[in-house]
């Protein structure tokens, strides 16, 4: 029986002996980057950017981030985080309000909490946004209106009227289009569940109803993936413009029919840059103040306001805007 | 009994733990034995091993038990008990009995579940597996239409964050309702007619309703106090959460069987010992713990626990015994 146990010790050593192979070397912080989830081109985009950081600065910065899309997996990495105590970290919530309670914790324990896409998170110092979302589809809308030559039928599409980014792109793209006298809203805000199949269908049904419409907003960034298939299909691509909130990798092969004349979007890399400087700063004792320069494209000149709990909103303007011309140079 | 050392699950589960305990120690320069890391895992395991111990029960009752609606069943608890506490104990300084509402219609939903999986099983004589994961996308369907969908938010309610938050000496109050439950769960095992006559169905179930044992009731009884098992965890993650959501922990189930096979039940029926599934339970929360210490990938965690798994199976199935001790003839 000793010899077995002797093979299950080599067994589980040579186990132990794998995870050893990162020994980390103490640096200046050590800020952790929490994602989502692994493994997505999105977040590895992202990670670009939190390796470039900790490349120029010295900084002891990574990304992590669970392996399965679930709340409760962020929630428990997040807890052995707090139990390792880094400097900061900066999170960017699969759910902000399961993390309120650990995150309350990490604040507690002297951890810099840093979010992204959460501005409703009570428990985080600073939570930054890419963009105010009314100007993003407002920004949206105008390339919408250019392309349509500001007049005719348009409508705008929704993933779910209960989802608060959609509802702010949208609206900030009808008050857009108001500008514009021979713009003509119809149908607004129907639903696709964030479903290229359901915004496929809606598209038909649209192009059906109103034979002569020319442009499409689309909100959920499978929304113009759908409509840029109904318009393949009914031949229109030259006739009707579609742009909307998308990805290259989801709307790409649209672009380059022509089907999808352009989306936006925002670069996460930038967005993880930031997340890492604003932790930083914060660690070494500064306020982050309206108007102030964060050194990263697009948040030149960043807004700060009131948070929802201790903590403050910063707001940049960091639109990326893709068409056929550039659809290249983003591969996420 | 002094089983604890003789059963080769067991004395497999032990030798792992140690060398992981030994290995992340070392590798992480003492941080591991950091007494708030204890507690930080001792506040994650609980809410896994409870499902585990679900899946557990059903797999020793035998006839191919399993039971695949525990996670389902889980948030199922926890949305309904969210929903009908926030309408009866919404008040300020109703926090107790939001508490006490919140637990009690958790507790309720919980053996609803657990019996309708029983009488599918026993009564209509349905596969367990086909049962339970019938049940377990009635019971997430259930979950999305009656939250709409959201997390259903708690706020932050004392005493009930405490469940999943607070500490008591020391230990996470989590843990100590784990190990509550483990006692009685263990002792209604070895210590009662119930648990007798429940390892007896799961040998041989012919055999023990020839002598007289009302096999379906045992059947019914089991899944009932796994439905009961699966709510605890419910209330266990939006206690720690501040909320419920029907994809809460989707990425639990497969874990939770894991934890059952590695902790040495037999998923023939019959055999499996309490001891077992926490040990195992507590080396894959050392393990994943472990490596978010030290910065690596959740995708290594994945790996790690599949090699475990692999390794136990190899250590403690009967043909090793030979073919890794070549020296040695017949049983040891």
């Amino acid at each position: 029986m000793k010899r077995k146990t002797l093979w299950i010790a080599a067994g589980l050593a040579a186990l132990a002996v794998g995870v050893t192979g990162l020994v980390l070397a103490q640096k200046k912080y050590t800020i952790v980057t929490v994602v989502k989830i692994t493994g997505i081109n999105w977040f590895n985009r992202m990670e670009e950017g939190v390796k470039e950081y900790a490349k120029e600065t010295g900084n002891n910065a990574y990304q992590t981030g669970p392996a399965q899309a679930d709340a409760a997996q962020q929630l428990k990495l997040i807890q052995d985080l707090v139990a390792k105590k880094p400097d900061a970290i900066a999170v960017v919530p699969f759910d902000p309000a399961v993390l309120e309670p650990v995150l309350k914790q990490a604040l507690e324990r002297g951890i810099k909490v840093i979010t992204h896409e959460a501005d409703n998170q009570v428990n985080t110092l600073y939570d930054i946004e890419a963009f105010d979302n009314v100007a993003f589809g407002a920004r949206l809308n105008e390339r919408l209106a250019k392309c349509m030559g500001y007049s005719g039928k348009w409508t705008v599409f929704v993933g779910s009227l209960g989802s608060k980014t959609h509802n702010q792109w949208a609206d900030g793209g009808i008050a857009n289009a108001k500008k514009y006298s021979g713009m003509q809203l119809v149908d607004a805000k129907q639903e696709t569940a964030d479903d290229a199949e359901k915004a496929y269908q809606k598209a038909k049904e649209i192009l059906k109803k109103y034979p002569d419409i020319k442009g499409f907003q689309g909100s959920a960034s499978t929304d113009v993936a759908g409509i840029g298939r109904a318009i393949e299909e009914a031949g229109l691509n030259d006739k009707v413009c579609v742009f909307g909130t998308s990805l290259p990798s989801i709307a790409g092969k649209y672009i380059e029919t022509g089907a999808v004349d352009g989306i936006g979007f925002w670069d996460p890399k930038d967005a993880g840059i930031v997340m890492n400087k604003v932790a930083q700063m914060v660690l070494e004792g500064k306020k982050i103040t309206d108007g102030m320069n964060l050194g990263v494209k697009g948040y030149e000149k960043v807004s700060v306001t009131k948070g929802p709990g201790q903590g403050f909103i910063i707001r940049g303007n960091a639109f990326v805007d893709v068409d056929k011309s550039n659809l290249k140079d983003y591969n996420f | 009994m002094g089983s604890w050392l003789t059963d080769k699950h067991i004395r497999f589960l032990w030798v792992a733990n140690l060398i992981i305990l030994g290995g992340a120690a070392l590798v992480s320069r003492g941080q591991f034995l950091d007494p708030y890391n204890f507690q930080s895992m001792a506040k994650q395991l609980p809410e896994i091993a409870l499902l585990a111990m679900a899946v557990m029960l059903a797999m020793i009752s035998g006839g191919g038990g399993i039971d695949l609606s525990v996670v389902g069943i889980a948030n199922l608890s926890a949305i309904t008990a969210g929903i009908v506490a926030k309408s009866v104990a919404a008040g300020q300084g109703q926090g107790l009995e939001f508490t006490l509402v919140f637990v009690a219609t958790a507790l309720l939903v919980g053996t609803l579940c657990g019996l309708i999986n029983g009488l599918l099983i026993a009564r209509a004589g349905f596969a367990p597996i086909l049962a339970t994961l019938g049940t377990q996308l009635v019971f997430v369907g259930l979950g999305v239409a009656l939250s709409g969908g959201p997390a259903v938010s708690l706020g932050y309610v004392e005493p009930f964050v405490e469940l999943g938050n607070g500490s008591l000496l020391g230990l996470p109050v989590p843990f100590l309702i784990f190990a509550g439950v483990v006692g009685l769960v263990s002792w209604i095992l070895t210590r009662t007619r119930f648990g007798f006559r429940l390892y007896l169905t799961g040998t041989n179930a012919k055999a023990a309703y020839f002598t007289g044992i009302k096999t379906p009731t045992i059947l019914i009884s089991t899944y009932t106090l796994g439905g009961i098992l699966a709510s605890i965890a419910g209330i266990l993650i939006a206690s720690g959460a501040s909320s419920a959501k029907w994809d809460y922990g989707s990425s639990y189930l497969l874990i939770a069987i894991l934890i059952a096979v590695m902790g040495g039940i037999n998923p023939e029926g019959g055999s499996g010992k309490m001891l077992g599934l926490v040990l195992a339970a507590v080396a894959l929360q050392m393990l994943s713990s472990a490596l978010n210490l030290l910065g690596l990938s959740n995708f290594l965690k994945d790996f790690t626990w599949g090699l475990l798994l692999i390794l136990s199976i190899i250590f403690t199935s009967s043909w090793t015994r030979f073919s890794f001790s070549p020296g040695r003839k017949g049983p040891s």
